[in-house]
C-alpha cells in the first residue's frame, strides 16, 4: 500500500498524480508570478500613455478616409479630438504621461511600454476573450489556465490562479467567467474567482457546529476508513490522491482567509495603497491581496478595474474626462503602491505586473453632450513592470494621431507569447491535445516574443 | 508504476507544436500525440482521462496493421528525444542529401517518417521498434551492402548505437528533415486509399469467434470451478474479447460478487445506488440463477425513467447543451430545456438511434406535426452565440454559428473533426475544405427561433374540433349579414357615397415594430396592431412607418378594444387598462438624412381616467409615473390626438418613429394600438381615420372615376365597419377566435422558416448563400457552396443527390437538413456504418470507462484506432439489425462476462496491457458529479422524482442534477467542481480530476450537510450505534461495514456526541450522527463505481 507520507512529498510521487504539482519551467524564467491589472472596457491610449502632440494640432479636424465602422457607433463619429488631459514628462526616461496618473507616473522608469498593441475585435466580449484566451470566440483556455497547466502550483494551500472583479456592484467584465475559464483544458486549471462580496470562495468556511477539532476528527475518520479499503485497488494512487485532497482543503480553509486578510497590514502600508481613501480603497485592498498571494506562491492574479456596462468601466463612449478621471483615480495610487511595495520586498524581480485593457480608443471623438471615444482595435498601449523588463523602455509606435499601430506591431498572440516567455514557457511547445489537434494559446500562425522589452 | 519526466514540455508535443499540427508539414511524420499517452498514462485520475481524450496510436500501426508493443507510447517519446538530439543531425549530415534532398536514390526518401517507413526500391528499410530486423541497420553496420553512408567511412559506434536506440523506440520524427517540405499529397482530393481508413469502410461482416471448447476465457486460477470456456454458447462479446486477449496471453477476470454487480448496474444505468432491499433481492435471485438474475435486473432498470435521466446527461455533454447564449449578455434561452426533455424521453422510449439522429438534425422536416421532433432540433441551436454583433462582425459571426452546428454534428454523430477543414484541407483526414463548406451549406437558412408549440396535439384535438364546429355558425352569420350589407353598400355608392370630410386621418402601416419586453404585433385589417406574446414588466413600443404625406400636423393614437384582452382591453393589464407614460415622435426624410425629434405642442383624448396624474397631458411630460389611462371605460376604443408644434414637411414624405413608453405601472401597455397622421389641417379627434388604401379610393371617387372590384372591395371593408350589426357579429366571432383552445409552450427550435431570434445585431440573421471561403476568411469568397457531404463517405463525388429530399410545395424548410440526416443514417451507401460505430462506442465507453475507440469524438487519423475492430463492427451491426435500439445493446453488454468482471488489482495484467485495451479487467471509475450528488440525495431520502420542465439554478433543489439549468455564465458550482464540462464544444469524455473544491464541498457545503442530517435521521430508525453504522454502510455503499470500519465509526460517534454534549447541545447524538453521515459521503467507496 502507498504510504500517505509519500503523497505529501510534492516533488515525489504526488507530482505524477497531482495535475497541479509544480513543474520547473523548461526555459529560463524571468518572472515567477504575474499580476495583471485589467483596465476593463478599453482605456484610451492617447489619453493615458501614448503621447500624440500631432493630435492636439489637428483637434477638431475631420479624419480623412476614416472607416466609420471601426468603432461601435458608426453614426456618432466626430472629428479628431485632442487629449483633454495635461501631459508631462517623468523619470529618467522622460516618459510622457497624461495627468491621469500622478502616482504611477513616479514609476515610469520601472515600466516597459508596448505602444503598438492591436487586436482582432472592436466589440467588448470578443476582445476580452481575445485578450484572455487568444481567440475572439468563447470557450478557449485563458492565459492563467495555460500558465497553471504549464507550471502547476507552488502553493499547496492556495489556488494558483486567482481573479478579482469589481466589488462596487458595477458588474463583471463582459463574458464573465469565460474570461478566466479553462476552456478545453481540465477544469482544475480554471481561475478561482474571488467573490467580491461575502465569502470569496465557495465552501471555504466551516459549518457552524464543526469546530476545528470536530472537523479534524471527521477527516481523521475519513482517512482511516478510506485507507481501510485502499489496498489492492486498481486505482490505489488515484484514491490516495483523493484522500490527500481533503487534507489540502483542510489547510486551505486557514491559509486562504489569511492570505486575503489585509486588515492586519501595518497602517503605513494601508496608507501607501490608499486603503483609507474611499475612491480607491477597493483596488487598494485587491492590490494588497495580490501582493500577499504572490508572496505565498500564487502564480497568476488578475484584477479587473471597472465592471460591465459602458460608464461602469473604462468604456468611455461619453464623457471621456469624467470616465477616465474616475477609473484612473481608482487605480492610480493602489497600483503605484503595489509596484513600490513589491520592489521594497524584493519581489518585483520575480513578479511581472501588467496594465492594459482589451482594446484602445479612437483619436476621433464620439459625438455627444460630453464627448467620448469609441472602440479602436487598431492600437492600444500595455505596460509591463518587474519580471526582468527594461524600465522606462518604449516599444512600438502608433501613427502620429494614435489611430493605428504602425511600427513593431504587437498582436495579442505576440503579447501572450511574451508573457509565457517571461515565465519560462515556450508558447510553441506548451500544447494540449483537443479535437484532434495540438492546441496552443497563441494559435496556428507564427507569433513573436517581444524579447526587446527584457533586460 | 510510471513516473513521467517532469522537466521540459517536449512531452506535450509530437509533431508540429501548433494548433493545427499539419499546417506546415502535413502528416508526414510521427504520431502527433504519442507523447501525451506517455505522460498521462499513469493511474492518476487526471491521467486516465487524458488517455481517454487523447490516446492516439501511431499512424504506422493504423496504416500497416502491425501489432504495436504495449509500451510503444513511452518508447516513442524517448525516440523523439533521441531523434531531436542525435538522429536528426546525423541524418541531415550523412543521409538526406541523397535520400530525399538533392536526389532520392533508390527511391528511398528519408525526409519524412512516412517516406522512411515506406522504404525504397529495395524494399522496407526499417521495422519500427526492432532495429534487429531493420535492413538499414545492417547497412549502417556494414554487414550488408550497399554500405551506408555510401562511399564514406562507417559511422562511429556511438552514432550507430543512437540509430539502434531510435529505431527500437519506433523511429519517430518530430519534424521533416527539410523545412517547408510540402505535404506528400494534395488533401483536396479524396483517394481510394483514403476510403480504406478503417472508420470509413463498410461494417465488416464478422462472425462471432468460435474456438475449441478448452480455450479458457477466464483465469483458471482462483475461480477454476467457475471458469467459463469459450464454446458456441459463450457470450459473443466475451468471444470477441477472448481472441484479442489471447494474443497477449490474457484472460478475463473472475466475476464480481452479486453485491458489487447490483451496485454497478444501478449506478451505471440510473446513477443512483440501490437500496439495501434491492441489493437483497438481487443477491437472493443470483444464488438461484446468476444469469437470469442479471437479465431481470437489467430489464427492470431499463424500464425505469431513471435510466433516461442518467444517460441523457451523457448525450448532453456531446451536444454541448446549455440554456443561455454565452458571450457578453449570456441571455437565457427561453424553452431551451425542451431539448433536454426530448433526450430523456427518447432514451426512455428507446427511440431508434437513427431516428434520434434524424430528429435532432431535422425533426421539423421529418415530423412537422410532432412536437417532440421539433424539440429535438434544439440540438443544432444549443451552441454559444454572441448577442451583440457589430456591423463588421455580422457575416463572420454567421459562419461561426454554422461552424458550431457542423462541428457538433460531425463530432457527435460521426466522430470526425470536420471543423478542422474550415481554413484549410484537413491535415489528417480526407476532408477537403470544399467538403466542409458544401456540408456547411446545409445550415444556410437554419436559425434559432422560439415558437409556440402545441405539446400535446392529440389531447387537444377534440377540443379543437368542438371549437371549430362552434365557429362555423358564427362565421356563417357574419357572412350572411355581410351579403345583406353589400346591397345597402351598392345603394350608398349609387346615391353618391357620402364622403368623409376632406381632412382625414391616414393610418400608418409599420415597417418595423419593436417591444422592449418582447411583445409581438400582428397587423389587423383596420391597420391596428394586436399585441401578443410576452407582457413583461414595463414595456416600450417603437413603431417605424413611412408616409408620403407632407406638412403633417399631428399624430393620432387609437387604443382599440379586442376580445382577447382582459375585459376586452384596450390595455393589457389585468383589468383592461393601460397607462401611457410618454410618447415621443421622431421624423426624417423618406430618402434619409438626420432624424430629429418632433415637438408635441398639445394632446387631447376622448377620455381620461382623471384630470391629475392620469390625464393625456401626462404622456407629454418626463415624469414616468404619470400618464394617460382610461379606467373604468374598458372594452371600448379610445383615441388621443397629438398636435405637432411645427408641421413635419419633407419633399417625398417622411419616415416616422413613434416611441410609446408604459412605465407608470407593470404590464400596462396598449393591447391594440393604431397610429395615424393628418396633413394640412388642425388635427381633430372627430376627423375620420382612413387607412391609406381607403383614402385612395375616396380620391378616385372624388375624381369621378369608376371603381374597379378591388377598390370597391377596399371601400366596402371600410364601410361595413360603420354598421353596428356587423360590428357586433364580428366582435362575437373575434371573441370566439380568441378562445381557440391551445396547449402551447415556448420551445427553442433550430430550424427554418420561423422568425429568427434576433439579438443586438447590426445586420442580418443569415445570408441567402453559403460561400466557400479561403482560409476561413469571409473577405475571400470562392463561389457559392452547393450542398454535398463528405466525399470519403459517399460512393462518388456527385452522389449527394441520392439523399436529397425536396420538401413539398410551399414548405417553410429547404429539405437540406433532412438530406444530411438521410446521408448520416444510410448504412448502405452513406455514413450510417460510421454513425453506428460511433454510438456503439459511446455506449461501451460509459459501461467500461473507456471506449473500444479511446477517442470517442475522433475516429480519424489523429484518434485512436479501435482496440477490437471486429467487436466494434459486430456490435454496430447488432445495433442496426436490432432496429437501432439502445436498450438491447445495454442488455447485451451487461450480460457479458466482460461487464461482470471484478475490479481486483492484477499487477501482471497492468504490465501486459497498461491501458486495458483488452478489457480483461474492470478499472474502477469515479462517478460523475451528477451521480455523486444524486447519490447523496437518494441516500439521504430527500431526492425528488419530479421529471421534466424548467430547471433551476438553485443548488438547494432536491431534483436530479440533470434538471439544473445550464446557464453558461452561472454554471452550478458543485457540478463544475466535479468535472462537468463547460458547454462550449462537443465533449465525448470527461476528465476526472481530484481537486480541493470537491473536498471543500463535501466538508463545508451547506447542502451536503443538510443531506447528511437527513441521512442521519434515516439511520436513527435503527436502535444503537452498531445497527446504525451497519445500516449506513448498506444504504450508502451497498455492503455491511467491516469490523474495523465499524469500530472506528463507533469511537468517532461517541467522541463527537461527548463533545456536543459537553457544549450543552440538546441533540448531541443526532449532530454526531450527522457528522458521521457526512464522512460517509466522503468515502472513496461512495464516490467510486466499485
Amino acid at each position: 500500500m502507498l504510504a500517505l507520507a509519500a503523497l505529501l512529498d510534492r516533488t515525489g510521487l504526488a507530482a505524477s498524480l497531482n495535475p497541479l504539482a509544480p513543474k520547473a519551467p523548461p526555459l529560463r524564467a524571468r518572472a515567477k508570478s504575474i499580476i495583471w491589472i485589467f483596465a476593463n472596457g478599453g482605456p484610451s491610449q492617447v489619453d493615458t500613455w501614448d503621447y500624440k502632440p500631432e493630435l492636439a494640432k489637428r483637434d477638431g479636424q475631420p479624419l480623412e478616409g476614416f472607416d466609420a465602422k471601426t468603432g461601435f457607433f458608426p453614426a456618432s463619429v466626430g472629428p479628431l479630438m485632442k487629449s483633454p488631459f495635461e501631459w508631462q514628462q517623468h523619470g529618467k526616461s522622460c516618459t510622457w504621461t497624461s495627468g491621469l496618473f500622478p502616482h504611477l507616473s513616479q514609476h515610469v522608469d520601472k515600466m516597459a511600454f508596448i505602444h503598438s498593441c492591436w487586436t482582432k475585435s472592436n466589440n467588448h466580449s470578443p476582445a476580452l476573450f481575445m485578450m484572455n484566451t487568444g481567440e475572439t470566440r468563447m470557450g478557449y483556455p485563458c492565459v492563467g489556465s495555460w500558465v497553471t497547466y504549464g507550471l502547476g502550483s507552488v502553493s499547496d494551500s492556495l489556488p494558483s490562479f486567482v481573479v478579482m472583479s469589481d466589488p462596487k456592484n458595477r458588474g463583471l467584465p463582459k463574458g464573465t467567467a469565460l474570461n478566466w475559464g479553462a476552456g478545453f483544458l481540465p477544469s482544475v486549471y480554471q481561475g478561482t474567482w474571488l467573490r467580491p462580496q461575502g465569502e470569496p470562495i465557495d465552501n471555504l468556511k466551516r459549518l457552524s457546529n464543526l469546530t476545528d477539532e470536530r472537523q479534524r476528527a471527521q477527516l481523521d475518520l475519513l482517512a482511516k476508513l478510506n485507507h481501510a479499503s485502499l489496498g489492492g485497488s486498481a486505482v490505489e494512487s488515484e484514491l490516495a490522491a483523493r484522500i490527500e485532497s481533503f487534507e489540502l482543503a483542510y489547510r486551505m480553509q486557514t491559509a486562504a482567509p489569511e492570505a486575503f486578510d489585509v486588515s492586519k497590514e501595518p497602517e503605513h502600508m494601508k496608507k501607501l495603497y490608499g486603503l483609507d481613501q474611499p475612491h480607491c480603497a477597493h483596488i487598494a485592498s485587491q492590490c494588497m491581496m495580490a501582493r500577499r498571494m504572490v508572496e505565498r506562491g500564487v502564480r497568476f492574479v488578475q484584477i479587473y478595474s471597472g465592471g460591465m456596462e459602458n460608464q461602469q468601466s473604462w468604456d468611455c463612449h461619453a464623457d471621456l474626462v469624467g470616465n477616465h478621471t474616475g477609473f484612473a483615480s481608482e487605480t492610480d495610487q493602489p497600483v503605484a503602491a503595489l509596484l513600490a511595495d513589491l520592489e521594497q520586498r524584493g519581489l518585483l524581480n520575480d513578479t511581472l505586473v501588467i496594465w492594459g485593457g482589451e482594446f484602445g480608443r479612437l483619436p476621433v471623438s464620439q459625438k455627444g453632450g460630453k464627448p467620448g471615444r469609441d472602440h479602436n482595435p487598431h492600437a492600444f498601449t500595455v505596460w509591463l513592470a518587474g519580471g526582468g523588463v527594461k524600465g522606462g523602455f518604449h516599444y512600438g509606435e502608433t501613427d502620429e494621431i494614435g489611430h493605428k499601430a504602425v511600427v513593431d506591431r504587437v498582436g495579442v498572440h505576440d503579447l501572450h507569447a511574451t508573457l509565457l516567455y517571461a515565465l519560462g514557457l515556450d508558447h510553441e511547445k506548451l500544447t494540449f491535445k483537443f479535437q484532434g489537434l495540438d492546441q496552443r494559446l497563441t494559435g496556428v500562425e507564427k507569433s513573436r516574443v517581444v524579447q526587446e522589452i527584457f533586460a | 508504476m510510471m513516473v513521467p519526466p517532469l522537466q521540459g514540455f517536449d512531452r506535450f508535443v509530437g509533431g508540429d507544436p501548433g494548433r493545427c499540427p499539419g499546417l506546415v508539414w502535413g502528416r508526414a511524420f510521427g504520431p502527433p500525440s504519442v507523447a501525451v499517452v506517455k505522460v498521462f498514462d499513469t493511474p492518476a485520475s487526471l491521467g486516465r482521462v487524458f488517455v481517454l481524450a487523447s490516446l492516439c496510436v501511431s499512424i504506422f500501426a493504423a496504416a500497416h496493421g502491425a501489432p504495436l508493443p504495449p509500451d510503444h507510447a513511452e518508447r516513442m517519446t524517448k525516440g523523439l528525444e533521441i531523434f531531436r538530439t542525435d538522429v536528426a543531425p546525423l541524418l541531415k549530415e550523412h543521409c538526406v542529401r541523397c535520400h530525399g534532398g538533392e536526389k532520392t536514390k533508390g527511391d528511398l526518401d528519408l525526409v519524412t517518417r512516412d517516406g522512411f517507413l515506406k522504404g525504397g526500391a529495395d524494399g522496407v528499410a526499417v521495422v519500427p521498434f526492432s532495429a534487429a530486423e531493420s535492413k538499414v541497420m545492417k547497412m549502417l553496420r556494414h554487414e550488408e551492402e550497399p554500405y551506408m553512408p555510401e562511399k564514406k567511412p562507417r559511422l562511429p559506434d556511438a552514432a550507430i548505437a543512437k540509430f539502434t536506440a531510435w529505431i527500437d523506440a519506433g523511429a519517430p520524427y518530430s519534424e521533416p528533415l527539410i523545412e517547408g517540405r510540402k505535404p506528400a499529397r494534395d488533401r483536396s482530393v479524396v483517394t481510394a486509399e483514403d476510403r480504406k481508413w478503417w472508420a470509413f469502410l463498410p461494417l465488416a461482416k464478422v462472425a462471432v469467434p468460435q474456438r475449441e471448447a478448452d480455450t479458457p476465457v477466464r483465469s483458471a486460477d482462483a475461480t477454476a470451478d467457475k471458469s467459463v470456456r469459450l464454446t458456441s454458447s459463450s457470450h459473443p462479446i466475451d468471444a470477441f474479447l477472448a481472441v484479442k486477449a489471447a494474443e497477449k496471453k490474457l484472460t478475463l477476470a473472475a466475476p464480481a460478487d452479486a453485491a458489487t454487480l447490483v451496485r454497478r448496474a444501478y449506478l451505471t444505468l440510473h446513477g443512483i445506488p440501490p437500496t439495501p432491499e434491492q441489493v437483497g433481492v438481487f443477491e437472493a435471485e443470483s444464488i438461484r440463477d446468476p444469469q437470469s438474475a442479471m437479465r431481470n435486473l437489467v430489464d427492470t432498470l431499463l424500464a425505469s425513467p431513471r435510466y433516461g435521466e442518467r444517460w441523457a446527461r451523457h448525450w448532453l455533454d456531446v451536444a454541448r447543451f446549455a440554456e443561455s447564449s454565452g458571450f457578453e449578455h449570456d441571455y437565457d434561452r427561453e424553452g431551451a430545456f425542451h431539448f433536454r426533455d426530448f433526450v430523456i424521453r427518447a432514451l426512455n422510449d428507446d427511440m431508434p438511434y437513427d431516428e434520434f439522429v434524424r430528429w435532432q438534425l431535422a425533426g421539423d422536416e421529418f415530423a412537422p406535426g410532432n412536437p417532440l421532433a421539433l424539440m429535438a432540433t434544439g440540438f443544432l441551436g444549443a451552441g454559444v452565440f454572441p448577442t451583440q454583433i457589430t456591423a463588421n462582425e455580422v457575416e463572420r459571426t454567421r459562419y461561426d454559428a454554422m461552424d458550431d452546428m457542423l462541428s457538433t454534428t460531425s463530432a457527435a454523430f460521426l466522430g470526425l473533426t470536420v471543423g478542422c477543414a474550415r481554413c484549410h484541407d484537413h491535415k489528417y483526414d480526407p476532408i477537403p475544405t470544399q467538403d466542409y463548406y458544401r456540408m456547411l451549406s446545409t445550415f444556410t437558412t437554419t436559425t434559432r427561433s422560439v415558437i409556440d408549440l402545441d405539446v400535446n396535439p392529440e389531447q387537444n384535438a377534440p377540443k379543437l374540433r368542438e371549437w371549430t364546429a362552434k365557429r362555423e355558425p358564427l362565421a356563417a352569420e357574419l357572412a350572411r349579414h355581410e351579403k345583406e350589407l353589400r346591397g345597402k353598400f351598392d345603394g350608398w355608392l349609387a346615391s353618391g357615397a357620402e364622403m368623409p370630410k376632406s381632412a382625414t386621418w391616414s393610418v400608418l402601416t409599420f415597417s418595423e415594430t419593436k417591444s422592449q419586453a418582447g411583445a409581438t404585433f400582428t397587423r389587423l385589417d383596420d391597420g391596428s396592431y394586436l399585441a401578443g406574446g410576452t407582457n413583461g414588466g414595463q414595456d416600450t413600443y417603437t413603431f417605424t412607418a413611412g408616409t408620403p404625406l407632407r406638412r403633417i400636423t399631428g399624430l393620432r393614437l387609437d387604443a382599440l378594444a379586442h376580445p382577447s384582452m382582459h375585459k376586452g382591453g384596450p390595455g393589457r393589464a389585468d383589468n383592461g387598462n393601460f397607462a401611457l407614460s410618454k410618447i415621443r415622435v421622431f421624423a426624417k426624410a423618406t430618402g434619409g438624412g438626420a432624424e430629429t425629434e418632433v415637438k408635441l405642442a398639445k394632446a387631447v383624448a376622448d377620455f381620461e381616467q382623471n384630470k391629475a396624474s392620469l390625464r393625456i397631458a401626462s404622456s407629454l411630460d418626463d415624469n414616468a409615473k404619470t400618464g394617460w389611462a382610461i379606467d373604468p371605460q374598458f372594452g371600448k376604443d379610445h383615441s388621443a390626438v397629438f398636435t405637432f408644434a411645427a408641421p413635419v414637411d419633407f419633399e417625398g414624405g417622411a419616415s416616422l418613429r413613434v416611441v410609446l413608453e408604459f412605465a407608470v405601472n407593470k404590464q400596462h401597455s396598449i393591447g391594440r394600438p393604431r397610429l395615424s397622421v393628418i396633413a394640412d389641417t388642425e388635427p381633430r379627434l372627430d376627423a375620420e381615420s382612413l387607412p391609406g388604401p381607403v383614402a385612395a379610393v375616396f380620391d378616385a371617387l372624388r375624381k369621378r372615376n369608376v371603381l374597379d372590384d378591388k377598390q370597391s372591395g377596399t371601400l366596402f371593408d371600410w364601410w361595413k365597419r360603420r354598421d353596428a350589426g356587423w360590428l357586433a357579429l364580428d366582435a362575437k366571432l373575434a371573441k370566439h377566435d380568441a378562445a381557440k383552445p391551445a396547449n402551447t409552450v415556448k420551445v427553442l427550435v433550430c430550424a427554418e422558416g420561423y422568425k429568427p431570434l434576433t439579438m443586438h445585431s447590426q445586420g442580418a440573421n443569415f445570408f441567402a448563400n453559403t460561400h466557400i471561403l479561403k482560409r476561413g476568411n469571409t473577405e475571400l469568397k470562392d463561389g457559392v457552396a452547393a450542398q454535398r457531404f463528405l466525399q470519403v463517405l459517399m460512393p462518388s463525388e456527385d452522389a449527394a443527390k441520392q439523399w436529397a429530399w425536396a420538401p413539398p410545395q410551399g414548405a417553410q424548410f429547404s429539405g437540406r437538413r433532412r438530406s444530411l440526416a438521410n446521408w448520416i443514417t444510410d448504412t448502405e451507401r452513406g455514413a450510417g456504418a460510421l454513425a453506428a460505430r460511433v454510438i456503439v462506442n459511446r455506449v461501451w465507453q460509459h459501461h467500461f470507462g473507456r471506449g473500444l475507440v479511446a477517442t470517442p469524438n475522433d475516429f480519424g487519423r489523429t484518434g485512436a484506432p479501435p482496440s477490437n475492430p471486429e467487436l466494434l463492427d459486430w456490435l454496430a451491426g447488432e445495433l442496426i439489425r436490432g432496429g437501432w435500439k439502445l436498450k438491447p445493446l445495454h442488455k447485451l453488454i451487461m450480460t457479458s462476462s466482460a461487464w461482470q468482471q471484478n475490479s481486483v488489482r492484477d499487477a501482471a495484467k497492468e504490465t501486459a496491457d497498461p491501458v486495458n485495451d483488452t478489457f480483461t479487467r474492470r478499472v474502477p471509475q469515479r462517478l460523475e458529479g451528477e451521480a455523486i450528488r444524486d447519490s447523496m440525495l437518494s441516500v439521504s431520502g430527500l431526492l425528488e422524482a419530479t421529471m421534466f420542465g424548467p430547471g433551476t439554478k438553485d443548488e438547494r433543489s432536491k431534483r436530479r442534477s440533470i434538471y439544473f439549468t445550464v446557464k453558461r455564465s452561472q454554471l452550478i458550482g458543485s457540478m463544475v467542481a466535479f468535472d462537468q464540462p463547460e458547454p462550449l464544444a462537443s465533449q465525448g469524455a470527461r476528465p476526472t480530476t481530484t481537486v480541493t473544491p470537491q473536498a471543500l464541498m463535501l466538508m463545508n457545503g451547506p447542502q451536503v450537510r443538510e443531506w447528511a442530517e437527513a441521512f442521519a435521521a434515516r439511520m436513527e430508525k435503527e436502535t444503537g450505534d452498531d445497527a446504525r453504522i451497519a445500516q449506513a454502510y448498506r444504504i450508502a455503499i451497498g455492503r455491511p461495514a467491516r469490523s474495523e470500519e465499524a469500530k472506528a465509526a463507533r469511537a468517532f460517534i461517541a467522541a463527537q456526541t461527548a463533545s456536543y454534549t459537553a457544549e450543552g447541545k440538546p441533540n448531541a447524538a443526532h449532530i454526531a450522527l450527522a457528522d458521521f453521515a457526512q464522512v460517509m459521503f466522503g468515502l472513496n467507496d461512495f464516490a467510486y463505481l466499485e
